[in-house]
């Protein structure tokens, strides 16, 4: 019994840490000049976290904007700070589309910070904006692809593109019976306890784009759903939850 | 070296009036009968524009190109002159309207003057066109789907300034009884355009949509043509062009579409000597100057790259004569010297973040043309509030029309200028009926220049002065006064 209560604290004890490295909040960024690529922080609750360095449109990381807030939703890694923050990983970065002004701050390069190398989120590295094409892969029998998408956003970035391209081309290339798309929007639970909830209407439109994209690269049969009811939000994987899944059903 | 540059800056505008009076700049009119030669050149104030015809010698006679196709007269030629480049400069309009006396058909009312009801005669009537060079563009309101059916908009557009008279004329304007927008703007060059109309994909990667299809082949476009990209080929837009500045009644056929298309690919165009730094094309020199290196060259080449740069490398010219080393020295700006690109819609809002720190190549990375390497509108802020070219649009003095935009609560804003927009143009979003939108512009390409002035789409900028003095104003460049003439010079042999 004694043993099985240790147990039981110990597993609330880890749930509460993992709680505790999670990060969801609203900010304005800050954009750290350094020597080589500037840094994109922001601050929550008077602490400075890291979130990325400018690079390609190709990148993974999109940074944030200033003149615009922008929603972290975020898990606090071990390891040194950078440029100066502590850094996130995994990390979802969501520009509010309202413009606010007042999100503004512009810092000057100092002396000991220092943006990542090249490789780790370093330096734009010049790569042309080549169309992603699907590499030649071996899948088979139904898929599906799931592209992820800013908060309250409808916007099909450069990897989404990349995403769609290689489903368009499953689907060619087995002759897909159907395709089904399927828009979702969700909640964002914030650390603060306060809920964020997408646009409605905003699953639909993210399913009929996705789909319009589809039959532009050349599949047939593309049918879209949607589900207006938000996801409900856990503060833990919410931007997994702003989506559209594209199945490819041979 | 302080005697030797005050002694240039006097002796330049005497040196530069005597070779512009001496120089010869022949306009051909619609209909002109004449052979023109393969290889062509035309002085300009900066130096030499070489004109190349890649398919030889070419005969005007007849030619659709040269040929007026409509009822007023007008041929493509009279906005796309050799000698201008392939567009038109005020300098060219300006004694068009001397020689004349207004009569020529680049002045006709429908879009040469400010509004078809105004008194044509009178030279204030075409202002826009004399002063700034700029054609009057009509566009439907709402805008259109392809199938004629209205577009659905996610702003409503009021007039605040009406200069000119046609915005708000109750014959053409925006509550006449066919709501129409007039802006305002410079014809583009109908050369080089093999680059124009390459790098088509699939998705615009500025919004995320699906690209417009050759309507003939299903083909994926550009979307690099026109100022808002409204005709997604160059056959529809020679059509458009036919129909609309030529004011056809009957559409031209088939083969006088393609006789269009076919000579305007097959032209060249670009700077081949400075007036101080000599012939621009030598053995050692940038690869990507003069209109043979534009026949030559790959279209949809990245040139955001110290290995093979947007126009070349200048370096050795660095050793060399005064003007020349201020050229390589602009090319090194252009290139390299990094500053903050901020609040530019469709650069920093597509994912690169804002601001960034870039150079000119960031934005104006397509090799031997400085385009977009991709779908090319951006609102760098020329025709949006406060940005605009001309800090007083809003007074009695200015001569551009100014709108008020107001986004829909449900749509997405201007990413920075938010839901309530003033502009003299609001650009694309004429044609995509989309709020973020709002004074974007697809770049131009940037050869020729020296022969082409006035600049922007606006026609705001008189000289590659003011147009670098734009740029250092709108990104706080805090470029010095050589770098200033380095840039001017460099831009001045493309």
């Amino acid at each position: 019994m004694r043993a099985a209560c240790a147990l039981y604290l110990l597993y609330l004890l880890a749930v509460a840490t993992a709680a505790a490295q999670e990060r969801s909040f609203l900010a304005c960024p800050i954009v750290r000049d350094t020597k080589t690529a500037p840094c994109f922080l922001a601050e929550y609750e008077g602490e400075l976290y890291y979130l990325g360095i400018q690079q390609d449109i190709n990148a993974d990381f999109h940074p944030p904007q200033l003149k615009h807030e922008v929603l972290v939703e975020g898990r606090v890694e071990k390891g040194p700070r950078v440029c100066g923050g502590i850094p996130l990983k995994p990390l979802a970065i969501s520009v509010i589309k309202e413009v606010n002004p007042a999100c503004n701050t512009l810092l000057p390069a100092e002396p000991g910070i220092e943006a990542p190398p090249a490789g780790q989120g370093g330096p734009a590295s010049h790569r042309p904006i080549a169309e992603p094409w699907p590499a030649e892969e071996s899948l088979a029998g139904r898929q599906e692809f799931t592209l992820l998408f800013a908060f309250d956003d409808d916007f099909v970035d450069f990897g989404s593109i990349a995403i769609l391209r290689r489903a368009a081309g499953y689907a060619l290339k087995i002759g897909a019976s159907a395709v089904k798309v399927n828009g979702y929007r969700a909640t964002s639970l914030l650390s603060n306890g306060q809920r964020l909830v997408e646009k409605p209407g905003l699953a639909k439109k993210r399913a009929q784009e996705i789909a319009t994209l589809l039959e532009g690269l050349g599949v047939n049969g593309v049918a879209a759903e949607w589900k207006d009811d938000p996801e409900p939000g856990d503060g833990n994987a919410d931007p997994s939850h702003r989506r559209v899944t594209i199945t490819v059903i041979p | 070296m302080i005697m030797q540059r005050a002694f240039l800056l006097l002796a330049i505008p005497t040196f530069l009036l005597a070779q512009y009076q001496g120089a010869h700049a022949p306009w051909i009119e619609p209909g002109s009968k004449e052979m023109l030669p393969a290889f062509d050149e035309f002085d300009n104030f900066l130096g030499k524009l070489g004109v190349l015809y890649a398919s030889g010698p070419v005969d005007t006679t007849g030619h659709p190109f040269f040929t007026p196709l409509g009822s007023n007269g007008r041929a493509c030629v009279n906005c796309h002159q050799p000698t201008y480049g392939m567009s038109v400069s005020t300098d060219g309009l300006q004694e068009r309207w001397r020689a004349t006396d207004g009569k020529d058909p680049v002045f006709a009312a429908f879009d040469g003057s400010n509004c078809p009801d105004l008194p044509q005669k009178q030279e204030k009537s075409h202002s826009l066109l004399l002063n700034r060079g700029l054609f009057r563009i009509p566009l439907p309101w709402p805008p259109r789907n392809a199938d004629g059916s209205p577009k659905a908009v996610e702003f409503s557009i009021e007039v605040v300034r009406d200069p000119a008279g046609c915005n708000l004329s109750p014959i053409y304007g925006l509550k006449s009884a066919h709501p129409t927008v007039s802006v305002y703007r410079r014809p583009r060059p109908a050369a080089n355009l093999k680059y124009v109309i390459s790098g088509a994909q699939s998705i615009v990667l500025k919004t995320g949509l699906p690209a417009d299809r050759d309507p003939e082949t299903g083909h994926f476009v550009s979307m690099n043509l026109m100022t808002d990209a409204r005709e997604p080929t160059l056959t529809a837009q020679a059509l458009d062009a036919i129909m609309g500045h030529e004011e056809a009644h009957e559409t031209p056929s088939r083969k006088q579409l393609d006789a269009i298309i076919e000579f305007e690919s097959q032209v060249y165009a670009a700077e081949v000597e400075h007036i101080f730094a000599g012939p621009l094309i030598d053995r050692d020199g940038p690869f990507g100057l003069g209109p043979v290196a534009l026949r030559d060259g790959r279209p949809g080449v990245p040139g955001d790259n110290g290995f093979a740069p947007v126009f070349g490398v200048f370096n050795a010219w660095k050793g060399r004569d005064y003007y020349r080393k201020s050229i390589a020295r602009g090319a090194d700006i252009f290139m390299s010297r990094q500053f903050w690109i901020r609040d530019v819609a469709h650069i920093n809002s597509i994912g690169l973040g804002n601001p960034v720190k870039g150079t000119c190549a960031t934005c104006h990375s397509a090799q031997m043309t400085g385009q977009a390497s991709s779908a090319g509108w951006v609102d760098v802020g020329t025709t949006n509030y406060p940005t605009w070219t001309e800090p007083d649009t809003f007074t009695e003095a200015a001569d551009l029309p100014v709108f008020k935009i107001t986004c829909r609560p449900d749509a997405d804003p201007h990413p920075y200028l938010g839901r309530v927009i003033y502009t003299t143009d609001p650009g694309r979003a004429l044609i995509s009926g989309r709020c973020a939108d709002v004074g974007s512009i697809v770049m131009q390409q940037l050869r020729g220049l020296a022969a082409r002035a006035p600049y922007f789409a606006n026609g705001s900028a008189k000289n590659l002065r003011e147009v670098v003095d734009f740029y250092d104003r709108r990104f706080d460049m805090k470029l010095t006064d050589t770098e200033k003439d380095d840039l001017v010079n460099f831009l001045g042999v493309l």
